[in-house]
């Protein structure tokens, strides 16, 4: 993308200054969105992102600068311009820049720019079609389809030097249902690290047929009373509640600064045993999967806590220097917009032992979350919320009437020690997380969960 | 290859290619942000970034394509991608580029004054107000994030229908989040401020702002969920507010996207609330003299007294309703189709100061802050279930932070619900802007 001797000189004039590590991430990403509303094609757009991100580190301080100027001059006057940040010291050692070769996990079968867009068009129509036809009461169905191919080249002056490209598929569908008087809508968002063959190979009967039915559910189903109950959680996207209560808490970019309620606990009984939580990049072409970490490091399995016992943090080259640890190759930005810094990436709840059939028939009074909405998370006091967009009430072991409006809300590390069934039917859902670093496509996953008390807040009272 | 040399080049090749009508619109910025932890940088960002933007018709249909690599080999690139897009779409949906208004405001966004502060005297701004948070009380842990971040930058939109319009722009703001500790109590607070005035900037009365928002938040007791007549904040009520604007976005009404559709001149809210969108607004600080097509930007009701004025407007969704455009087209960046926003939408402010809203309520609920906005409400529905922070009002008065909440209600239900507005409107860096509202009731669940 840019000469190897531009990106060495680029290097060296960043620790000009003093600085004692530099880094230079470079990136060339096409993207195409395409929405379809109301049955028609009304928005196609495409285009390429491009830019340069400079990283420097004098100690404890981190310095970065990002440009679109991509010719020399532009780009070593962009590193001086942070160098300019350090004053004094001795310059940094400088290593050659040595090629890293590395089989990437993520095959991608078709490159998403190589397939027209009326191709891609063919399936987000069909989505469309299968959830309308789903009932008369859905008036609206809106589709979205992004494609990104993402080539990145990052070197640094330990003489790392990799190239890697990572391709992302999404197709997201949102219905909407009314009778006249209210609206409701349902939303499904498969996506994959991978290329075109995840499109065509989605079973959208399943994605829009449930994008339909939650709206139409949700449409003839009562508010939801308020107050503390067990909440069963279901597989796959339920594991966002996961993500927020305890996932950022465990990211070094909270941990470092003691900013976490889970900072300096390693082998500490942080929730029961029957809880292991993980944060896998290698798992092969999911949503949040990537070979190599934007700092270049290969992704892994990082176990964060296992049978209820802290083991680790996701942890990244900057922050791995406060906390006297290894980066865990969990260093991650939107783009090269942003200083990266440690995020997760695929992040689940290992199944457990009890079938769903057990969790919900051992339930006497409770609330199941089929499906969850988003959340947030307050990581130095772990408050969270959530929004569950299928909601039912349990009755005496048996799933009741839907109910809409439903937010849970509680700390994320006392609610982690209230787990108290863990499901067998892993699975991931995938989503979009945002944080200091930018929007990230992550997984979220778990087997179906119960919680033996959430507050639950919702429009009926108690 | 110089950016106007660029345009020209992209705009005459867009129409050799057969484009029948093609605009370029350029963003270029500059960006400073510097986070400090105890006393030292932590964190240095600087930037500089531009990129361009085609929308072009070609056979009648609107094909975009964006680039941020500004050289020769980017404008095929531009205008094979921006063909292909335009060819996929549906039908011709009679848009078009936009040959310029009558008139622009002349409004300045950018200020001399602040592009010539230097960059060691706003990291000692930024190094002072954290000293004074960390010393202002023993129960103040850590600040984990005090940031300074500013930002200039141009835009220019050009076509080929004789329209070329600039603007510049600048600000600066500080954002500062800080963790209390009582005990086994850990709680925080959030300040942020946008300004184009640096001399404003006060790090004593900054500090303290931030500090006690953080501490006033310590003592949280329990209360009774149920319904409570409530006092929203003003940042409180203008992130609901700005969370809601879609509903009046009229693509959302002729999408069946929002339930205010065929309400214009029809009551929708209290008689108290007038909702105003005014792209001049001088606390604002955000605001435009032209938006995203190119059209004049104006001072519009949306809401006076309740009734329903108009809807926000783009070229495209007014001649479908047979108006004018209000100029609300909104570009987010080159990277983006149009959309439709407000610039600075606000509801007036009354006459009454928060503790007057206050001081009739017996037993009720300040809520300060809100959170998971994102997830927890439906613009189509209108119905809000999200997480909140606030305290107790006692016999007209606060009396204690109250743990964790949600409150729960519809939106349509809250503007209907509006008892009393007060006088201390806010815009936040956004451009959305509330005083502290007095709303009959809502839901309030404790955790």
């Amino acid at each position: 993308m840019i000469k190897q001797s531009i990106i060495e000189n680029v290097i060296e004039a960043a620790l000009s200054t003093g600085g004692d590590f530099s880094e230079v991430f470079i990136e060339d990403k096409y993207v195409n969105r395409l929405e379809l509303q109301s049955g028609k094609l009304e928005k196609s757009i495409s285009g390429r992102d491009f830019g340069i991100g400079i990283r420097i580190f004098s100690g404890l301080q981190s310095i970065y600068t990002y440009t679109t100027d991509f010719s020399e001059e532009g780009l070593l006057l962009a590193a001086k311009r942070a160098a300019h940040a350090i004053k004094g010291g001795a310059n940094g050692t400088i290593h050659p820049l040595r090629k890293e070769a590395f089989n990437p996990i993520h095959q991608i079968a078709q490159m998403p720019r190589t397939v027209k867009h009326a191709r891609k068009v063919e399936f987000m129509r069909k989505a469309n079609e299968i959830a309308r036809n789903y009932d008369e009461r859905i008036r609206q169905v809106g589709l979205r389809y992004i494609d990104e191919e993402q080539h990145v080249l990052i070197a640094n002056s330990e003489g790392k030097f990799v190239e890697d490209t990572r391709v992302h598929s999404r197709l997201s569908i949102q219905a909407t249902a009314s009778d006249g008087v209210e609206m409701q809508t349902g939303f499904y968002g498969p996506g994959a690290h991978a290329g075109f063959e995840f499109i065509e190979n989605l079973d959208l009967e399943h994605y829009a047929g449930e994008a339909a039915r939650i709206a139409i559910t949700m449409l003839g189903a009562d508010e939801c009373p308020s107050g503390k109950f067990p909440v069963i959680i279901d597989n796959e996207f339920g594991g966002v509640i996961f993500h927020e209560a305890c996932g950022h808490g465990l990211e070094a970019t909270s941990v470092a600064k003691n900013n976490s309620v889970f900072a300096n606990r390693i082998g500490e009984k942080v929730a029961p045993d029957i809880v292991t939580y993980i944060d896998d990049g290698t798992l092969p072409n999911e949503w949040g999967s990537l070979n190599v970490d934007d700092e270049g490091e290969k992704t892994r399995k990082n176990v964060l806590i296992e049978n209820g016992i802290l083991k680790g943090y996701l942890i990244d080259k900057f922050n791995a220097r406060r906390m006297n640890a290894e980066a865990t190759g969990s260093s991650r930005r939107e783009s090269y917009r942003f200083n990266p810094t440690s995020r997760m990436t695929n992040t689940y709840i290992a199944p457990g032992t009890s079938t769903p059939e057990e969790i919900i028939a051992s339930t006497e009074n409770g609330l199941y979350a089929k499906y969850m909405g988003g959340g947030s998370v307050n990581p130095a006091t772990g408050d969270y919320n959530f929004a569950v967009s299928e909601a039912y009430l349990v009755k005496n072991g048996k799933i009741d009437r839907p109910v809409r409006g439903a937010t849970l809300i509680g700390n994320g590390a006392k609610t982690l020690q209230l787990v108290d069934k863990v499901g067998n039917n892993l699975a991931h859902g995938a989503g979009m997380c945002g944080s200091i670093s930018g929007s990230l496509p992550v997984n979220v996953g778990q087997p179906m969960i119960r919680i033996s008390e959430i507050t639950v807040g919702g429009t009926k009272g108690e | 290859m110089h950016i106007t040399e660029f345009q020209e080049e992209l705009l005459k090749k867009a129409v050799d290619a057969g484009f029948k009508e093609a605009e370029a619109y350029y963003e270029r910025s500059e960006s400073f942000q510097c986070m400090i932890f105890e006393g030292e940088i932590d964190s240095y960002e600087t930037s500089e970034d531009s990129g361009l933007g085609l929308r072009g018709l070609y056979n009648g249909k609107m094909g975009y394509a964006y680039t941020e690599k500004i050289d020769e080999d980017s404008i095929p690139f531009l205008i094979e991608s921006a063909k292909a897009n335009a060819e996929v779409l549906d039908e011709d949906d009679g848009s078009n580029i936009f040959e310029g208004s009558k008139e622009y405001a002349n409004h300045a966004f950018y200020s001399e004054e602040l592009a010539k502060i230097q960059i060691q005297e706003k990291i000692e701004l930024i190094k002072s107000i954290e000293k004074k948070v960390l010393a202002y009380d023993p129960r103040i842990v850590t600040l984990n994030y005090c940031v300074l971040q500013d930002f200039s930058g141009d835009r220019m939109l050009a076509n080929n229908k004789g329209l070329s319009l600039k603007e510049k722009k600048n600000g600066l703001v500080i954002f500062i989040s800080t963790v209390v500790k009582n005990g086994e109590e850990m709680k925080t607070g959030s300040f942020i401020k946008l300004t184009r005035d640096f001399g404003s900037l006060d790090a004593d009365k900054i500090a303290k702002e931030a500090a006690e928002e953080a501490l006033s938040n310590l003592g949280e007791q329990s209360i009774p969920a149920g319904k409570y007549t409530i006092i929203m904040r003003h940042d409180a009520a203008a992130s609901l507010l700005a969370t809601f604007t879609p509903i009046f976005s009229a693509e959302n009404t002729q999408k069946d996207q929002s339930l205010l559709k065929g309400k214009v001149g029809v009551k929708v809210a209290s008689d108290v609330l007038t909702l105003l969108d005014d792209p001049f607004h001088p606390d604002a600080v955000a605001g435009s003299n032209f938006d995203g097509e190119g059209v004049a930007t104006k001072t519009h009701a949306i809401v006076s007294n309740g009734i329903l004025e108009t809807l926000l407007h783009n070229r495209k969704t007014a001649r479908l309703d047979g108006v004018e455009t209000t100029g609300h087209a909104h570009k987010a960046s080159y990277k983006s189709t149009l959309t439709i926003t407000p610039l600075n939408m606000f509801i007036a402010p009354g006459e009454k100061s928060k503790a007057d809203l206050m001081a009739s309520i017996a037993d009720g609920v300040l809520i300060t802050n809100l959170s998971g906005l994102h997830s927890g409400t439906n613009t189509i529905s209108g119905d809000f279930s999200v997480a909140a922070t606030g305290f107790h009002i006692k016999d007209g008065k606060i009396s204690t932070p109250v743990k964790q909440m949600t409150i729960a209600g519809n939106f349509f239900d809250f503007i209907n619900d509006i008892e009393e507005i007060g006088s201390d409107l806010n815009f936040l860096p956004g451009g959305y802007g509330s005083p502290s509202l007095r709303v009959k009731e809502l839901s309030v669940t404790v955790d």
